[in-house]
């Protein structure tokens, strides 16, 4: 069965956009645009990898990411935001990756795909 | 150099020619205990508003060399630097060919040194110290345990007991040297040299003391204006910090209102452009047209808030011994506890702790928070009043506690303790712990505020270790 990726950001452009790439490369895609809502798929379990944006309206994405290192380790998170110098905040550091996000999805998917293969 | 300033630069008064000028009556004599007295009120008045060191030993040299001061042919500073005299500053002729030349253009022309100092002109004391320099640097010696314990001034002479008196008496080629040692806070801070090296007068014991007051007003003056300046700067630095912060946050806004729907709509394109059938050519080449034009702008927003952040980070972080950097702040506010009955106490690592920071910030976040608990238990009438700071390890940071077991914050300020605009005290603006977040976060930590245990309000400053 193919990987499950969930796309948390609030901007609901863009996870259309995610949505439509990436299933088009054969994942499975569940997306929230809020914090919580995040919260509750993860909760449903079934995710095997999570692209979370830093800056969100209700507040900001490293305090999810630290919970999911806290409750699943092993459950890679990709943060992907528009601002690079979130990579020198040491909040950042627990996520597997940072991507700094781009019209040009190719590092997000090549990113995505390099996680999967790692947390095999 | 103006001929004017030329003769300012000589401030004494010798009273008896190099060339065998006659003895002048007046200059002879001692000055008047009434004239005395008034040069003492005038060069403490002068001192007063001084905002230079170099300024304040001029004025003061100025004081005890003028013929309308307490007429020392001519006067040196030498100030305490780690376990050495350094010569700092002199005022006078250099030889009684100089004094004789310079007395007698003062005379001309009616000029009053001391009338100067309420007027300083920064050419004629940097002249003055350039020209004193080569004799200040033979004056230099090294601090001796027997001068360590000066209190009053003294009257020296040739074969004295002390190494650097001795070094002072040849270098000058003085035989009746006055030695006025300067002391604060119990330490010898610097001393002054003056004598009569041309004209022989004696030295009384009245001229001595008055000597020794502009001496220790001197040296009250140059701490305040250090202090000032000291407190300028860290004033500058906080400015320049928050500005940073400030420059730091708009890259963050500008990277995310503007890439984000620049990323949409670059990708949708170069996503319809992949989705267009065949025979839609013109489409898809105009739809990567679109996504080459659009990423083309996102790499130069691209630039733009990296260049922005660069500025907004011209302060590199290095590595601080959080420990040593806390005890330094908390034994500075020891005194200020202890005139205000609060237990002050510290609790450092076991081992130390290195973390990425600016010293200058650090500093400058636990000045006010240490500061805000001591102002909030004085408010509050607190008894028993305690303020604990420790430094401790929290896994990959650095924690820095301070706890008070004052009051709470206002309800106002609770939930957001950092935003600035409300203050405990009734004079304050509230922005100390705003101030204190935004530097933090320069330093790319987090400061945290927490009441849960009660009677106790703890602030905690979270650095990053030091790899």
């Amino acid at each position: 069965m193919s990987a499950r990726l969930l796309f948390i950001d609030d901007e609901e452009g863009l996870l259309d956009l995610y949505e439509r790439a990436f299933a088009r490369e054969g994942f499975r895609v569940c997306r929230a645009t809020t914090l919580d809502g995040g919260r509750a798929l993860l909760e449903e379990g079934d995710i095997d990898l999570v692209v979370l944006d830093i800056r969100l309206a209700e507040g900001s994405g490293l305090t999810l990411l630290h919970e999911i290192k806290s409750r699943w380790p092993r459950l890679p998170v990709v943060l992907s935001t528009a601002f690079a110098r979130y990579q020198d905040d040491f909040s950042s550091w627990l996520a597997d990756a940072y991507v700094v996000k781009s019209s040009d999805l190719g590092e997000l998917k090549q990113t995505v795909r390099a996680c999967l293969e790692r947390a095999r | 150099m103006t001929r004017e300033q030329r003769w300012r630069v000589c401030r004494t008064q010798p009273r008896r020619g190099g060339n065998g000028g006659r003895r002048r009556r007046n200059g002879a004599q001692a000055p008047a205990p009434a004239q005395v007295v008034a040069a003492v009120r005038r060069v403490s008045h002068a001192l007063e508003t001084v905002l230079n060191p170099e300024t304040a030993a001029w004025a003061t040299l100025v004081g005890l060399t003028a013929g309308e001061g307490l007429r020392f042919n001519r006067a040196f500073l030498l100030r305490l630097h780690g376990e050495r005299l350094e010569g700092w500053f002199g005022v006078g002729p250099r030889t009684r060919e100089e004094g004789a030349a310079l007395w007698h253009d003062l005379r001309q022309n009616g000029i009053d040194p001391l009338a100067g100092i309420d007027h300083p002109d920064a050419a004629v004391i940097q002249a003055e110290q350039q020209r004193h320099a080569p004799l200040l640097a033979a004056l230099s010696c090294p601090l001796e345990d027997a001068s360590c314990k000066w209190q009053r001034p003294l009257i020296v002479r040739r074969g004295h007991p002390v190494a650097c008196v001795r070094h002072w008496l040849a270098v000058l080629g003085s035989d009746n040297l006055a030695v006025i040692p300067i002391v604060g806070a119990g330490q010898l801070w610097g001393v002054v040299l003056a004598d009569n090296f041309i004209n022989h007068r004696p030295i009384p014991p009245t001229i001595l003391e008055a000597a020794a007051t502009m001496a220790h007003a001197l040296r009250a003056a140059v701490e305040r204006i250090e202090l000032l300046t000291r407190l300028s700067e860290e004033e500058r630095r906080r400015i320049t910090a928050e500005h940073a912060a400030a420059m730091l946050e708009a890259a963050r806004t500008l990277a995310h209102d503007l890439k984000n729907p620049l990323a949409l709509a670059g990708g949708l394109a170069s996503e319809l452009a992949q989705a267009v059938g065949e025979g839609q050519d013109d489409l898809a080449r105009t739809l990567r047209a679109i996504g080459a034009a659009i990423r083309n702008a996102e790499s130069r927003l691209e630039e733009l808030v990296a260049s922005l952040a660069r500025g907004a980070t011209g302060t590199s972080l290095t590595a601080v011994d959080v420990g040593e950097a806390v005890a330094r702040v908390v034994a500075a506010f020891e005194p200020l506890a202890a005139r205000r009955g609060v237990r002050l106490e510290f609790q450092g690592p076991e081992a130390p702790l290195i973390a990425a920071a600016v010293p200058s910030y650090l500093d400058r976040c636990l000045e006010n928070l240490v500061g805000n608990a001591l102002e909030a238990l004085e408010a509050a009438h607190v008894s028993g009043g305690c303020v604990q700071v420790a430094v401790e390890s929290s896994g990959d940071l650095v924690a820095v506690v301070v706890a008070d077991n004052g009051p709470p914050l206002p309800m106002t300020m609770r939930m957001d303790p950092f935003s600035g605009g409300v203050s405990t005290r009734e004079s304050g603006a509230g922005l100390g712990l705003a101030s204190v977040q935004r530097l933090v976060h320069a330093m790319q930590g987090r400061v945290e505020y927490d009441d849960s245990l009660p009677g106790w309000v703890r602030f905690s400053i979270l650095l990053r270790r030091w790899v």
